[in-house]
């Protein structure tokens, strides 16, 4: 009985937001042997291509092994392990070399690859991202022309079925895809997709627009933009939204598949539940402030110098599930809360329509996704009421003039 | 009793408490809800924090009373069903009769009571569709507004045990998808911004049908002459013997 209880609990919660941070010391001691015998294995192996070694790397940016092993345990908590798996995590960043990575853009700004390239003094995370195995990223190459897609053909070839597939940007569907062409071939954005997708081991979907459209899918999405994983069936998918994603997520999900061999565990929009298990909102500085009834009314005011709560000029953590309350951005440095502006939801779907205004939703000009009348919901609320209102009205009014009627009924 | 006339029994006292619960639920709901939605009031700055807790004491009112609207919407899908007294449902299948009766009702309010053709000694097909839709918003309430709750236990563990998260997962997780269908998209995905907006967007829709309810009932009593605006309170209304 127990067991069909835990059956059916597991296949109606598998894709929920919950959240499991203990699974038991058996689950714990197997999954142990399973990520040891890996790193063992990843061991033996050479470093893919990138000669770059992580411990000159370190020591170049005057990151010492003490800070090092700090940042390991940091991020096995992000990941939700017990922290004797800290050694473990250790040894697979510094075999994250044996990982091939494709990384390709697409309708997008190539904000994700800004994210992690301008960031100011560059932290563990950042520096781990430079000593993956990367095969080909149109930004940052030196390659271009044929000879890029050249380099491209052959890091499929070289390591098929066995890289890892990073992609950046939304996917325009519209006018057969003619939005968006790549290469001296005029390669459709989707044909491109398609084509290196077939041979991953698995697919990362870096950013809002490659996960739900994001900007480009935008209201009203003339361009019939949409996520990876409306078009790439059939592999393993993770999402890493927000605009842009943070470093701290994309390694963690490098890290866990290098450990495990496996995708995180993730929720219903694909996304690695430790990341984005938790509301920004319950994790928030400010959010003593939401409870008491404390609001920035506006900017600048005697609230904004008292770090008061944002949601009263639009913060939308309440309503967005992602990790940055916690784990900031640029290595702890800061995050949108911190600076005194709210969240604006970009890593959920559709949050350039439905997130990204300064107020709450229920004073917003919510523009109709689908295009239309911009109307609010209160206005369309308020507007039926008066309708309803006016109808009595006439009906109260025609039954007073025509008087009332001793019996009802056919006079 | 005016000469003439017959007592007709038509709500128990359990409907009749659960009649006012709702009433009263509904009105702190609305309240505390447009505050949640868009603190509409400031809390005195100079204050201390712990003092104030308006926000917080909004979010328990309005938790609380959609809590007991969850029970009575219980009790009333169970009577729905299942009175002794009265059954709804059996005037809201949509046979001839209920058919005819449904829209000689309707007539008898459009023609201003110039025309009744039905008997209301009983509760009408109309005022029991109208009923039921009631019924269905304030599920759609329910389950909307539980999805929006749910978030707040992340480790799906409660005061009340694991169990409550779970279940409530398991019960409102479709709204997600279903309200992202409602309100439209262009994102791959949905979202729970578009259950906020549908919860919200719901609220007026049971305003707007208060605002109906109201009005009938009395539109009722003034016309028919039969005490209607009594049952809610006395539970009885009274006809015309050589009617009855």
């Amino acid at each position: 009985m127990a067991d069909r209880i835990e059956g059916v609990k597991k296949l109606f919660t598998s894709k929920s937001a919950r959240v499991e941070t203990n699974r038991g010391d058996a689950h714990y001691e197997k999954l142990f042997q399973l990520c040891q015998a890996r790193i063992e294995e990843l061991k033996t192996q050479t470093p893919s291509r990138n000669r770059l070694d992580i411990d000159d790397l370190l020591k170049d940016q005057g990151i010492n092994r003490r800070d090092f092993m700090k940042w390991a345990s940091a991020v096995t908590g992000m990941l939700m392990l017990p922290a004797s798996f800290t050694p473990l995590v250790a040894d697979a960043a510094l075999l994250m070399n044996r990982a091939p990575v494709i990384w390709i853009e697409l309708s997008d700004c190539a904000g994700n690859t800004e994210a992690m390239l301008r960031s100011d003094g560059p932290k563990i995370d950042e520096i781990l991202l430079d000593i993956i195995s990367l095969e080909f990223n149109e930004t940052i190459m030196a390659a271009s022309g044929h000879q890029a897609e050249a380099q491209l053909e052959d890091a499929m070839h070289t390591f098929k079925d066995k890289y890892l597939l990073f992609v950046e940007g939304a996917i325009p569907m519209g006018m057969n895809g003619q939005f968006g062409t790549i290469g001296a071939h005029g390669e459709t954005f989707y044909d491109h997709l398609m084509r290196i997708s077939k041979h991953a081991a698995a697919i990362v979907a870096v950013g809002s627009c490659a996960t739900f459209g994001g900007v480009p899918a935008a209201s009203p999405n003339p361009t019939g933009a949409v996520g990876v994983m409306d078009v790439v069936k059939g592999k393993p998918l993770i999402n890493i939204p927000a605009c842009p994603a943070n470093p701290a997520n994309m390694v963690g999900v490098i890290i866990h598949y290098i450990l495990t061999g496996q995708v995180p565990e993730l929720d219903s929009l694909l996304r690695p539940k430790f990341a984005f298990g938790y509301r920004i909102h319950d994790n928030c500085e400010r959010r003593a402030h939401f409870d008491a009834g404390e609001f920035v009314e506006e900017w600048g005011d005697e609230g904004a110098k008292n770090n008061f709560c944002l949601y009263k000029v639009g913060c939308k953590g309440p309503m967005t599930f992602n990790n940055c309350s916690i784990v900031r951005y640029n290595e702890g440095v800061n995050w949108p809360v911190g600076v005194g502006r709210g969240c604006i939801g970009c890593s959920e779907p559709d949050f350039w329509d439905k997130y990204a205004y300064e107020r709450p939703m229920a004073d917003a000009n919510i523009k109709a996704p689908t295009g239309g009348v911009e109307k609010t919901v209160d206005e369309f609320g308020l507007g039926l009421l008066t309708a309803a209102g006016i109808g009595i009205g006439i009906h109260a009014a025609a039954s007073i003039l025509a008087g009332k009627k001793e019996d009802g009924g056919e006079a | 009793m005016k000469a003439g006339y017959k007592q007709v029994k038509r709500m128990t006292g359990m409907m009749r408490s659960i009649h006012f619960v709702n009433i009263i639920s509904m009105i702190v709901a609305v309240i505390t809800g447009l505050y949640i939605a868009d603190p509409y009031y400031q809390a005195f700055i100079a204050e201390d924090a712990v003092d104030k807790y308006v926000m917080a004491w909004n979010r328990w009112g309005h938790f609380i009373v959609a809590i007991i609207f969850d029970v009575t919407s219980i009790i009333v899908a169970y009577l729905f069903f299942f009175s002794r007294f009265e059954k709804p449902y059996k005037k809201v299948i949509p046979t001839k009769r209920n058919i005819v009766e449904f829209f000689e009702v309707l007539l008898n309010l459009l023609t201003l009571n110039r025309r009744k053709k039905f008997d209301s000694t009983h509760s009408d097909s109309f005022n029991t569709v109208y009923f039921a839709i009631f019924h269905l918003l304030l599920a759609w309430m329910l389950f909307t507004g539980l999805q929006l709750y749910v978030h707040v236990f992340p480790h799906g563990d409660s005061s009340i045990g694991a169990w409550w998260p779970w279940m409530l997962h398991l019960v409102t997780d479709w709204t997600l998808v279903v309200s992202s269908w409602m309100v439209g998209t262009t994102a791959t995905g949905a979202n729970i911004m578009d259950v906020r907006i549908s919860h919200h967007l719901t609220m007026w829709l049971l305003l707007v049908w208060v605002a109906f309810h109201i009005y009938y009932q009395i539109w009722r009593t003034i016309f028919w002459k039969e005490g209607d605006i009594a049952i809610a309170v006395g539970g009885s209304k009274f006809i015309k013997e050589d009617k009855a």
